[in-house]
């Protein structure tokens, strides 16, 4: 009877997933007041203010961890299962396996090479969304010591050196700088992340999104000199640079995400 | 004690036979298949709901817009309807076209119908509509459709309409500018004809 | 009436004179396409063989148009400044300056640009021997781990730029991503004996000139003009000590030297030579007994000298403070016999000072 009994449980036992493993930390939000704010990228010759309405930002990007333990969760999702309609064949490449990034510091490494629509499906397991452009730039705008430290040169050059010096190399680690007023980590010089809405950061009507040789002349050379409030920002320059020419199933190596909540969202 | 254990085995039974029966999908969509996109459902202009998915099986255009959109919507539209003349005068079949707004927070099922009637379109060969449930960003990205809201009210977007397969499967695109792109018109001739 | 008939003569001569002074160099034959030149493209396609700076891909013989593919990678290294100076570089192919290409006039060229999956940043191709959207640029942007192509019919001859355009382009400039392409005229230029890619650029890092480490762009200097170094061929030292350029007494070399910037002219000067021929621009006026040649950032030059005494020749840009401290400096090592006839020197000793009074004035006039 016991036997029967303890052969039935273990049988059960089998059937249940288990829960993800212990080392992908839940992801903190932090929020994020709201305020106006001018945007740096023009619309035309416009200078845009936003109002951007309070919302809560993840604290730090997505690791690779985390985003193991949700592949391992939505198998849907691992490199080799996911549909060709949701990312390309660079998705997750530099993985060891489909739910194992191979990498001792997967805790501390922000996760890369994944699409836009993976990043949107990992923040809507937890309700939530990709920040937009504007959410973004508004959290990142934020030094240590000051909501807008945009125009301090001496921020914008180091910024610019850090990302310099990540040349041919993998993404660092996060946590190794301070956070900004918010609470926020690692916005400006460890990754570029996905927006929601990066195929409009330039106007282009009727134009493809994402495709090479299509796509406004501001994406090149001279012209993009005036879509940009401050073109000697060259930080922000690569950065748009580098989001506004992916298409939403490329995966790249530099490219990750962090995700943010709309106040007013049940959590 | 027993009757534990047999509740305990009617327990298991049960879940297998639910699970058997999940097993037993229709047809797989092809990889490519838009219709692979999380579930959305979708109202049109005349207050039907239906599935995103239950469009799968004909050949159509599909595309997005915004009710209150000044000018590159209608644009999209106008073009849209000159594609179809092309198609009829190429000696084709016109194709049923879906439109999904972006902005369900405003175009409510009497904002469509409005819209219907303002650029003279009707289902079912012409349907307006918005999500009800469901992440339009996806449709979104895998159209290639990307839109802001602008501070002003209304959105900065670009334009794109597929030719979808009967099994979801982007043909071919165009921005629907104003301009005819003869090779698209040829593919929907082709495309209806091959799934008459 | 006499009078009037000889001045409208005279104005009129004199204008023709003025005329055929303004037009005074016609496009040589075989530097512009012509239907007998720029035919359809004839033969098996050419894989370009690309080959590291200094060197120079050989003259072409053929006298067809042809299909040329060229392989480039878009590639962000980490590589060498100065001595103990690292840089974090954009290149093509992995050198500063990319390979030289060298196509003649008419040639359907394809440009493949890959962009390696290391890179963090889009990258794209933007040739001045291209009439195209863009030189190239528009059709050529690749993301990391991605690989695009377009195709050009090279329609005039001439040395140009190529650089990599994409947003900001200034800094993709600024960290090295130019190189150049030769597009031959019809019968090629004269042969010389040997040939030589030079290009210039600048480079703006925080850290002083030579100071070691490893050193990242420097936006403010960039954006003031004001570069740390300025160099050949992507270093300080690329063409001194074990890499100068070697050539005999006799030869005549040529340069083909282009300017990447992004920002400064070259003065571009051979210490102790003298130009016997130039080609200003690049493009296919000639010019003859030239010092010193500006190169415009984008710009290039074609030089020729003909070497006739030995030593050891200084490229530079004349620009004194940028060959002296900032590494504007190569050389040219010319071996074989001395030229007593040509160059030789005399003395060099003291003088005895001039006496307390001075010299009487003498009767001028």
């Amino acid at each position: 009877m016991l036997r029967t009994l303890t052969g039935l449980l273990m049988l059960l036992a089998a059937l249940v997933p288990w829960p993800a493993r212990a080392d992908a930390a839940a992801a903190r939000f932090v929020t994020v007041p709201g305020g106006h704010f001018v945007s740096s990228l023009l619309d035309g010759t416009r200078t845009v203010t936003v109002r951007v309405a309070p919302f809560a930002m993840m604290e730090e990007p997505v690791t690779e961890a985390q985003f193991a333990a949700f592949v391992r969760q939505h198998p849907g999702w691992q490199r080799g299962r996911i549909a060709p309609l949701f990312a390309g064949s660079n998705y997750l490449a530099g993985w060891l396996t489909p739910t194992d990034p191979g990498d001792a510091q997967a805790a501390r490494r922000p996760v890369t090479a994944v699409s836009w629509f993976a990043a949107r499906a990992y923040c809507d397991s937890l309700h939530a969304e990709l920040p937009s452009w504007h959410q973004w730039e508004y959290a990142a705008a934020a030094s240590s010591s000051s909501r807008d430290a945009r125009a301090n040169m001496i921020r914008r050059n180091a910024i610019l050196a850090a990302l310099m010096r990540a040349t041919g190399q993998r993404p660092g680690l996060i946590g190794q700088r301070p956070a900004n007023v918010y609470g926020l980590r690692d916005l400006n010089r460890l990754i570029w992340e996905w927006v929601s809405d990066y195929g409009a950061m330039f106007p282009d009507v009727n134009g493809d999104v994402g495709s090479a040789g299509s796509g406004s002349v501001l994406r090149l050379c001279g012209g993009a000199a005036l879509a940009f409030r401050d073109p000697s920002d060259y930080a922000l320059a690569e950065r748009v640079a580098a989001l506004s020419m992916l298409a939403p199933a490329d995966s790249s190596p530099f490219v990750g995400f962090r995700c943010v909540r709309n106040l007013g969202d049940a959590p | 004690m027993k009757k534990f254990v047999q509740l305990l085995c009617a327990a298991l039974l049960g879940t297998g036979l639910i699970a058997a029966a999940q097993a037993a999908e229709p047809a797989p969509l092809p990889a490519t298949s838009i219709y692979r996109i999380p579930p959305l459902t979708l109202v049109d202009q005349d207050g039907h709901s239906f599935s995103f998915a239950s469009l799968v099986g004909t050949p159509r255009l599909l595309g997005m817009f915004y009710a209150s959109c000044q000018m590159a919507c209608p644009i999209e539209i106008e073009t849209i309807k000159q594609i179809e003349r092309a198609v009829a005068k190429a000696g084709g079949k016109s194709i049923p076209v879906v439109l999904v707004s972006f902005d369900p927070a405003h175009d409510d099922v009497a904002a469509l119908r409005k819209a219907a009637v303002q650029h003279g379109v009707s289902a079912p060969e012409f349907l307006l509509t918005r999500a009800m449930t469901g992440d339009i960003g996806m449709l979104g990205g895998v159209l290639g459709i990307s839109w802001r809201p602008l501070p002003g009210g209304g959105f900065q977007h670009n334009v794109v309409v597929a030719l979808l397969d009967r099994e979801g499967r982007i043909i071919a695109t165009d921005p629907a500018n104003g301009r005819i792109a003869p090779a698209f018109v040829a593919a929907i001739v082709r495309e209806e004809r091959a799934t008459r | 009436m006499k009078r009037i008939l000889a001045t409208a003569i005279t104005l009129a001569l004199g204008y023709a004179a003025l005329a055929s002074n303004v037009h005074a160099s016609p496009l040589p034959a075989g530097w512009a396409c012509t239907p007998a030149i720029c035919g359809a493209p004839e033969g098996k396609p050419i894989v370009e063989q690309l080959l590291p700076p200094p060197e120079v891909p050989a003259r072409i013989t053929r006298h067809y148009p042809a299909k040329v593919i060229v392989n480039l990678e878009a590639r962000e290294v980490v590589g060498t400044l100065a001595d103990g100076v690292k840089y974090d570089f954009y290149t093509f192919n992995g050198t500063v300056p990319g390979p030289m290409i060298r196509v003649r006039v008419g040639d359907t060229v394809e440009i493949r640009l890959k962009n390696a999956h290391s890179d963090h940043m889009p990258h794209n191709i933007d040739l001045h021997a291209v009439m195209g959207t863009g030189g190239g640029a528009a059709d050529s942007i690749v993301i990391p781990g991605h690989e695009g192509a377009f195709e050009f019919k090279a329609l005039h001859a001439g040395f140009f730029v190529y650089h990599c355009a994409m947003a900001p382009a200034a800094v993709h400039i600024a960290n090295g991503m130019y190189g150049a392409i030769m597009v031959e005229p019809a019968e090629g230029l004269p042969k010389v004996d040997k040939e030589f890619y030079v290009m210039q650029g600048e480079f703006y890092t925080p850290g002083a000139y030579m100071q070691p480490g490893l050193q990242p762009l420097d936006m403010k200097k960039l954006l003031d003009e004001q570069p740390t170094y300025v160099v050949f061929n992507g270093r300080v030292g690329s063409l001194t000590g074990d890499h100068a350029l070697h050539a005999r007494e006799g030869q005549t070399v040529r340069f083909f030297f282009a300017n990447g910037g992004p920002n400064l002219t070259s003065s571009f000067h051979m210490i102790g030579g003298i130009w016997n021929t130039v080609w200003p621009w690049g493009g296919s006026n000639e010019d003859h007994n030239v010092q010193t040649i500006s190169v415009p950032p984008g710009g290039a030059v074609i030089a020729d000298m003909k070497l006739v005494v030995p030593g050891t020749f200084m490229l530079v840009d004349h620009a004194a403070v940028r060959m002296f401290n900032k590494g504007a400096l190569g050389q040219l090592v010319v071996s074989g016999p001395e030229q007593p006839m040509l160059y030789r020197a005399l003395w060099n000793r003291p003088f005895p000072p001039a006496s307390a009074m001075p010299p009487a004035a003498t009767s001028a006039h």
